[in-house]
């Protein structure tokens, strides 16, 4: 099961389309950089940007080879995000959670910890 | 392929140890919402928080992550706001993973002074998450498949 943070970053990974295109993409095989930004009318620049973030996510990972770095669809990551429906659930229970605490918390009033 | 996104749904009943006035501040109000819409390892700035509790205004919540900086933007449009017992979210699909979804907050007042909200939250997938999805069938990627497929 992912953090809060992680599944955080995957939500937002996943909210861009240009993101949702390149993961599409990269569906079909791995790809680099180069080869990513071809469909798309935004600089190479902004193209690795997106990538960067996908990898953050842990959504995709790079190869070594230093000047391509061809990137893949990660498996393990991708899979829990895809479980997404769980996962939006076990997103809104934490939150709520936190609204428990909240609530709570003002009803105490000021206290010294 | 079906081209109507799929609609899922989760619904979540809680009670909270609270007057149900208090639990619809914790929900309308930016320096409340600020204190628990989270996550953890996010930061949500109240000055980033736009509520227009009526029918029809807008909501968007920002947070930023505490270790990377990333943000994350929720936007949306009130459907429904009858105070202090229901709340009807929109959700907008452009600055989401999603194609939409519709939160549906009701909150009951309980005869001991506490209150239950019931939480239900409709979720439209893209053509275009469904066909990572497919994809990913061949991967092991089953359980999202067959939720998809499900409708």
């Amino acid at each position: 099961m992912m953090t809060t943070d992680q599944l955080t970053t995957t939500f937002a990974a996943l909210a861009d389309p240009t993101r949702r295109a390149i993961l599409a993409r990269l569906a079909q095989g791995e790809a680099t950089v180069n080869e990513l930004a071809e469909p798309f009318p935004i600089t190479l620049q902004a193209v690795s940007k997106h990538v960067k973030v996908l990898e953050r996510a842990g959504l995709i990972a790079r190869g070594r080879n230093a000047q391509m770095r061809p990137s893949r669809l990660q498996g393990t990551a991708l899979k829990q995000a895809a479980e997404w429906l769980g996962e939006y659930r076990e997103f809104w229970d934490d939150r709520f959670d936190r609204l428990d605490h909240h609530l709570r918390d003002i009803q105490r009033g000021p206290r010294h910890e | 392929m079906n081209e109507a996104p799929t609609a899922q749904e989760i619904r979540i009943t809680r009670v909270f140890d609270a007057p149900r006035a208090l639990v619809w501040q914790a929900w309308t109000d930016p320096e409340h919402l600020a204190r628990w819409w989270g996550p953890r390892g996010r930061t949500t700035p109240v000055d980033s928080i736009t509520l227009e509790i009526r029918p029809g205004g807008t909501f968007r919540v920002g947070s930023v992550s505490d270790e990377h900086g990333d943000d994350m933007v929720t936007t949306g449009t009130f459907r429904e706001v009858v105070e202090p017992e229901r709340l009807v979210l929109e959700e907008a699909a452009e600055d989401s993973w999603h194609d939409g979804a519709v939160s549906e907050v009701r909150l009951i007042e309980l005869a001991d002074g506490r209150t239950e909200m019931r939480f239900r939250a409709t979720i439209h997938t893209t053509e275009e998450m469904i066909g990572i999805a497919e994809t990913g069938i061949n991967s092991g990627f089953d359980r999202l498949a067959e939720q998809v497929a499900a409708r």
